[in-house]
């Protein structure tokens, strides 16, 4: 019974992103001068769960990366050696490898780098360093791939039957072609079972592998380094002390995962047996094991050499067909037959100080689609709908008869509006999930750029909606860039300019009422007023006189404006901070500038809390009823009539604090039919638009509103002028309106 | 207001298919039963802004947004006034909820494919490409309409697709 392991995939790819992004946070944050025991212990486990996932699932090439990654964590971690900067960068530079070799998996293809070799010949010279020399001598690490090598020794472990129809004569063939490469030992040999041989060569893995390609299929073959060599683990597999890799073990014919724990070398054990395939599980690991038990395979918890039993935790998913004999783990291993395949979580285990960590006391969570969640909130909006629609009915009896049909709705006011508050949490992550990846962006653009820069974090555990998140990377991103390229200055100006050498940049979440604010400032050079006025009029952007600062600071939100002198790869294309206010404003969101000359820059961005619900202001025109989302809302006003010009006869205006706006007029945008209200009998809302400010003629202000944004799109489709629609508290629908696309359509209309 | 009676469904044979006719002016119109969701009673409808005329605006279904269409302005067959008896058919066409007003439905009908014959070329007030074909039913003449067809096409303008025709 083969398992198709390709159901698993998803798993493993959700969970090797995230130890790898685990692992660059942890990475970031070694201290180079006092490494943490801690923090090295984490990126190692990040690291060989990664291993150990795609070791199990084929991912040949990341199995690969992650060894080698792997090899020198572990001496750092042994505190055989000191971490240096070039172990960061190595690591980080692996990590990217790894990341890419995850997407092309996912996208179901191979990822071809050269950059993949080189990643890992830079790892393996800084893993075989003399731990003597420290973090003092590191030789140059750029070594080129084909730079000559000490020769190492390496375990090569295969079954002849699967490299391909190997007959003797094959067999004896690849020998002499691997002696080629080195000496060559063949340390053992069974006629049906694993060959083990040793082959001592300069040649690097790839090298050995394109040898046995000439013969027959390559990838079968395990090749490490031999252990003794390195006096390390090396361990021959994928499972290692305080493992928490979740094995998947196909037990499918032909594969055969031998895993076993290996702390002293050359103890392998290796169980030659059954027919089909043995699977070696060890112990103080919480690995999760599928087994694929077909009848005639046995799954063997083996105990290599030593056995350390402890704190194990095998999950086990036993096929039990018939005739399979199932022992998981050893001794103290608790291999609960029947776990659900608990979402790989355990595998944040922190490091036990004295074995604790019970396994009920690790943190559970489920994985859900966003789809059900959104079903979820879809469903809870419809009843505080209905609860509204009811309340409403309700408004005209008599609250002394009806009083219990009074206190009824209340109850359920405030059940259905924490029903709404909880579920509306579960969309809910902390901004985290987007600040985390700046340290690495700070780190990678400065270091280009020749600047200092440190980066804080503050109130990174302000919650806001998923979907809000994923949005809100790429315009963070752009301005954290920014603010490196154009705001922090290179140390020699800004040690001339009396600040520290190294700038900082801040970037701060916190909740402001109903919103979300973030904010990026840093402490550079701040916005150049004159510079910015001068190209606005070299670019014919047409500016008010005595501009105020702030009118000034929107000028780089056009698009196309950029004061850098020059173009690099990071910004100054003028493209982008349009972008990113357009982004944010279709979040419903909105960007403010401040900055003071020498001082630095503060961008900040308002974001609702969730992309479901709108602050909204309820406005009247004729029968209908719109809603006006809040944060375009200015200010409303009652015209006068001398407060309406028109120019030529049409193409009406507004004059509001002495400034003529473009006036819109609901009823002629709309194109409904009706009667028509004098201007001065309506109310003016000066809204925010792209365009600057414009004024809104209504009939009458309703009230003001939480709404729940409603896509048109669903049955109908986009409508100009319109952003949704929400459902009212007597059931009718309401428009949601677009300000900026209003603005348009009232140009085409008049 | 359910008339989707179960009447008319003994007479099923092996290939028949079920319809529902419905009356718009002096002609009656039958569209595939499996297509219709649910009949229920015309509502104070929101307006679309410059939407054509026959499409009367949006409502809320159970929080459905639902656009309705007036198939009698659609076919020209003049204004009607809004009273009471006047019906919507509740469509689910290509994964979309729709509504149609129309003067009233008659009535479940089952037909076997070979009771319908093809439609000749007329001048009808709908394109002869989203007729299906014409059937009797007791001396009345029945036009089968393949209203997934008509729905979706770009004279609608319901999908998106037609967007830059009618804006």
């Amino acid at each position: 019974m083969a398992i198709d392991l390709s159901q698993f995939y998803q798993v493993f790819f959700e969970e090797a992103g995230e130890h790898l992004a685990a692992m660059e946070g942890l990475l970031l944050e070694v201290d180079v001068e006092a490494p943490d025991l801690e923090t090295l212990n984490a990126i190692f486990r990040a690291a060989h769960s990664i291993k150990g996932g795609a070791g199990t699932f084929g991912f040949g090439d990341m199995a690969e990366v992650t060894h080698v990654l792997e090899t020198l964590l572990d001496r750092l971690r042994k505190q055989e050696l000191a971490p240096t900067v070039e172990m960061i960068d190595a690591f980080l530079q692996a990590g990217d490898v790894l990341k890419e070799q995850l997407a092309a998996h996912q996208s179901g293809t191979e990822y071809e780098d050269p950059r993949v070799a080189e990643v890992c010949q830079r790892l393996e010279i800084l893993a075989r360093l003399d731990p003597t020399e420290g973090g003092d001598a590191i030789e140059p690490v750029a070594a080129s791939p084909a730079a000559p090598r000490e020769p190492v020794t390496w375990q090569l472990r295969f079954r002849p039957s699967e490299i391909g129809p190997l007959s003797g004569a094959d067999l004896r063939a690849l020998a002499d072609a691997l002696v080629m490469l080195g000496p060559l030992e063949r340390v053992r040999e069974d006629a049906e079972d694993l060959h083990h041989w040793r082959l001592t060569s300069a040649s690097d893995e790839r090298g050995i592998r394109d040898v046995i390609a000439f013969l027959g299929d390559p990838e079968p073959v395990e090749i490490t380094v031999d252990s003794a060599v390195s006096q390390q683990t090396a361990s021959a597999c994928l499972e290692d002390e305080e493992e928490d890799g979740f094995g998947f073990f196909a037990g499918a014919p032909g594969r055969a995962p031998a895993l076993e724990q290996n702390e002293d070398e050359d103890g392998f054990g290796f169980f030659a047996g059954a027919p089909g395939s043995e699977q070696a599980l060890d112990q103080e690991e919480s690995g999760f094991g599928l087994f694929g038990g077909s009848p005639g395979m046995q799954e063997v918890a083996a105990v290599a050499s030593r056995s350390r039993a402890e704190e194990a935790q095998g999950f086990g998913f036993f096929d039990a067909a018939p005739g399979v004999p199932e022992e998981a783990g050893d001794h103290e291993t608790s291999a609960s037959a029947a776990q659900p395949l608990r979402s790989i979580k355990g595998g944040e285990r922190k490091p036990m100080a004295a074995g604790a960590a019970r396994p009920a006391a690790a943190e559970t969570s489920i994985r859900v689609s966003v789809e059900k969640v959104d079903q979820l909130i879809n469903l809870v909006g419809e009843l505080v709908i209905t609860h509204a629609m009811l309340a409403e009915s309700a408004s005209n009896l008599d609250p002394v008869l009806f009083e219990r049909i009074f206190s009824g709705l209340s109850n359920l006011e405030r059940n259905s509006r924490d029903l709404q508050q909880a579920v509306m949490s579960i969309r809910m992550m902390p901004i985290n999930f987007v600040f985390n990846r700046f340290p690495r962006v700070v780190r990678d653009t400065a270091a280009s750029l020749g600047k200092k820069v440190t980066l804080k974090l503050v109130g990174e555990d302000t919650e806001l909606d998923k979907g809000l998140i994923e949005r809100l990377a790429d315009p963070l991103n752009h301005l954290v860039r920014n603010s490196i390229d154009h705001g922090i200055e290179l140390p020699e100006q800004r040690r001339e300019a009396g600040k520290p050498e190294i700038g900082e940049i801040l970037l701060r979440a916190s909740h402001r009422g109903g919103s979300v604010v973030v904010e990026v400032s840093d402490d550079g050079a701040g916005l150049s007023r004159e510079k910015l006025l001068a190209k606005a009029a070299k670019q014919g952007i047409p500016m008010p006189e005595n501009p105020t600062d702030k009118e000034v600071w929107q000028l780089i939100f056009h698009a196309g404006f950029s004061t850098a002198e020059k173009v690099t790869d990071i910004s100054g294309r003028g493209v982008g901070m349009d972008v990113v206010r357009r982004n944010i404003e279709e979040m419903n969101g909105r960007v403010d500038i401040d900055s003071k000359p020498g001082r630095g820059t503060q961008i900040t961005i308002r974001l609702p809390l969730t992309l479901a619900i709108l602050d909204g202001l309820s406005v009247r025109m004729g029968e209908e009823i719109f809603i006006l989302p809040l944060t375009a809302i200015r200010e409303s006003i009652q015209p006068r009539p001398e407060q309406f010009k028109s120019v030529a006869g049409r193409g009406q205006l507004a004059l509001v604090n002495g400034e003529y706006l473009p006036l819109v007029v609901l009823h002629d945008v709309f194109g409904f039919a009706g009667e028509k209200i004098r201007h001065e009998d309506g109310i003016l809302v000066i809204v925010d638009t792209n365009e600057g400010r414009a004024a809104l003629l209504v009939e009458e202000l309703v009230a003001q509103h939480q709404v729940v944004i409603k896509s048109l799109e669903t049955n109908y489709r986009k409508v100009e002028g319109v952003s949704g629609a929400t459902i009212m508290g007597d059931g009718r629908v309401a428009l949601i309106l677009d300000v900026d696309a209003l603005v348009r359509l009232n140009r085409k209309a008049a | 207001m359910n008339v989707l009676s179960q009447e008319g469904a003994s007479t099923m044979s092996d290939d028949s298919r079920e319809y529902l006719t419905f009356t718009l002016g002096d002609e009656e119109y039958g569209i595939d039963i499996l297509k219709v969701q649910e009949i229920r009673g015309y509502d104070a409808v929101t307006k679309i802004a410059n939407s054509p005329a026959f499409i009367k605006g949006v409502i809320n279904m159970r929080g459905v947004i639902v656009p309705i269409i007036d198939m009698r302005l659609k076919f020209n067959l003049g204004q009607v006034e809004y009273n009471q008896f006047t019906v919507v058919i509740i469509l689910n066409i290509a994964g979309r909820v729709i509504g149609m007003v129309v003067d009233g439905v008659s009535d479940v009908i089952a037909l076997g494919r070979d009771k319908i014959s093809s439609a000749p070329e007329f001048g009808a007030v709908m394109d002869t490409d989203y007729i299906d074909g014409l059937t009797t039913l007791e001396d009345r003449m029945i036009i089968m309409v393949d209203i997934e067809k008509l729905m979706t096409s770009a004279e609608m303008g319901l999908v998106e697709q037609v967007q830059t025709a009618v804006a």
